[in-house]
């Protein structure tokens, strides 16, 4: 009873914690996606530099600490953004937001990783049906919206969910910067009160509720994909 | 700058040598974690079966450094662990970090292994058994080696992810690479420096592991190992075969 109260008495900054960790992890994966995406499609591109040059970025984020790019994120990222104003006359010390670190952290990672994912699904298409539908007459846009990306996705879904999964994962890491999150609210919430083990365990059980969740959306979206695939 | 990083250099080898340690002791306890709960996860006991979900679920789905907070500042709580015989390991934060790093990589580990072990042609399986092998000789002398060579390239990029994973130590006060390249920039209010260097660093003990892990693969292979040893045509009839391998199952 009396933990139930201790818990209770938090539970408005826990929830602003969720709010702030779920806007993190949402942002970063939309963005992030996009920019896998666009990142997978230059590296199927013809030319040798091109994609070269994008896959060896892609390659170097996945094999950095996360920690490390949040730091480059906020501490680098603001060091740069010091050295251009200066000329203008800007002497003062630039700090850039820790959520806004965080989204450009995270959207990096996430980017780096589905890159992987989205390259891996376009080169397991079969070539029957694009070829059938350029014998169709079908441009390369629709070819690619209408019949590449279609099956494509079906390939990498799996993969996509488990990222989506991972980038949840990596939102705590944030707190580095200070972000107050849901894992640093629980930290602050336990200092507070002397019982850590509570709130750590309250977040660690919204953080496996999360992943969970997604599991569940992951086998319903496989199961209505392989549908449309079976019919 | 050149004179600065000159300074950080003996924090940045400091770092990096807890970095390596950390690596090390951690890779070496998560497969010990790690089979059991594979072993448990496809066993034929119900009960058994279920822990080992649940202890993959649990792992894979808890993040890294929630884990970690949990273990540095909630098991303290726990009064019959202050008065165990562990109380003196786990009162410290190298040893609590490494039972965090290796119980949130034994569950994507064991999830590997278990899939592994599933993969093994169950031919092999059964000659060994009209043969009148033991359960324990075809675990050890089919399964196992068979398994170590299907899981040895995911395997190797869950050890790349451990060492990304040890970053987050410096949470704990631990002094390692990540938390060396902070010391160096609040020392020096440059920022691109230490975090480059470390950068560097990490990309160079990843690109260790790597290597590590290819030279595994061929020692575990034995057509790669024969191809090593001489003969070029060899090797490209082992490539061959490696293309041609998941369309012939």
């Amino acid at each position: 009873m009396e933990t139930l109260v201790l818990a209770a008495s938090w539970s408005g900054q826990l929830a602003a914690g969720l709010g702030v960790t779920l806007a993190l992890a949402a942002l970063s994966i939309v963005l992030g996606t996009a920019v896998g995406l666009g990142c997978a499609l230059l590296a199927a591109r013809p030319g040798v530099f091109g994609p070269r040059l994008v896959l060896m970025a892609a390659g170097l984020v996945r094999s950095l600490p996360e920690l490390l790019v949040i730091f480059a994120a906020y501490y680098g990222f603001a060091f740069l953004l010091q050295a251009i104003v200066a000329p203008f006359g800007v002497t003062g010390f630039v700090a850039i937001d820790a959520f806004w670190a965080g989204v450009m952290a995270l959207t990096l990672i996430h980017a780096a990783f589905c890159t992987e994912v989205f390259r891996g699904a376009f080169a397991a298409l079969p070539p029957g049906p694009i070829e059938a539908a350029r014998a169709l007459g079908l441009r390369r846009v629709p070819v690619f919206w209408l019949v590449a990306w279609p099956l494509a996705l079906r390939y990498a879904l799996p993969g996509w969910m488990n990222l989506t999964i991972v980038s949840l994962k990596l939102t705590p890491l944030v707190a580095a910067v200070g972000l107050q999150d849901l894992l640093r609210t629980a930290g602050d919430a336990g200092r507070n009160t002397h019982d850590y083990l509570l709130f750590y365990l309250l977040a660690l059980g919204i953080y496996l509720a999360l992943a969970a969740a997604i599991g569940l959306i992951q086998m319903r979206l496989e199961a209505r994909l392989t549908r449309v695939w079976a019919g | 700058m050149p004179s600065r990083l000159l300074e950080a250099l003996p924090l940045l080898w400091q770092g990096t040598r807890v970095t390596a340690a950390l690596f090390f002791w951690t890779a070496l306890l998560a497969p010990a974690i790690a089979l059991p709960v594979a072993l448990a996860r496809d066993s034929r006991s119900t009960a058994s079966r279920r822990f080992g979900h649940g202890f993959i679920l649990f792992f894979r789905g808890a993040p890294l450094l929630v884990v970690l907070f949990l273990l540095y500042y909630g098991l303290p709580q726990v009064n019959a662990l202050r008065h165990s015989a562990l109380w003196p390991l786990l009162r410290e934060p190298f040893p609590v970090a490494v039972l965090a790093l290796a119980l949130n990589s034994a569950g994507f580990q064991a999830e590997i292994m278990a899939g592994a072990l599933r993969a093994v042609p169950l031919a092999e399986v059964e000659a060994a058994t009209a043969a009148g092998f033991s359960r324990w000789q075809i675990f050890r002398l089919i399964k196992l080696p068979n398994a170590a060579r299907i899981g040895l390239r995911s395997y190797g990029n869950e050890l790349v992810f451990i060492l990304k994973g040890t970053a987050v130590v410096s949470f704990i006060t631990i002094r390692d690479l990540m938390n060396a390249a902070t010391e160096i920039y609040s020392r020096t209010f440059d920022p691109i420096t230490p975090l480059v260097s470390a950068g560097l660093i990490y990309l160079a003990m990843v690109a260790a592991v790597a290597a590590v892990v290819r030279t595994m693969e061929r020692k575990l292979d034995p057509l790669l190992r024969a191809a090593w040893r001489g003969r070029r045509s060899a090797a490209v009839m082992v490539a061959i075969s490696r293309k041609l391998a998941p369309t012939v199952h």
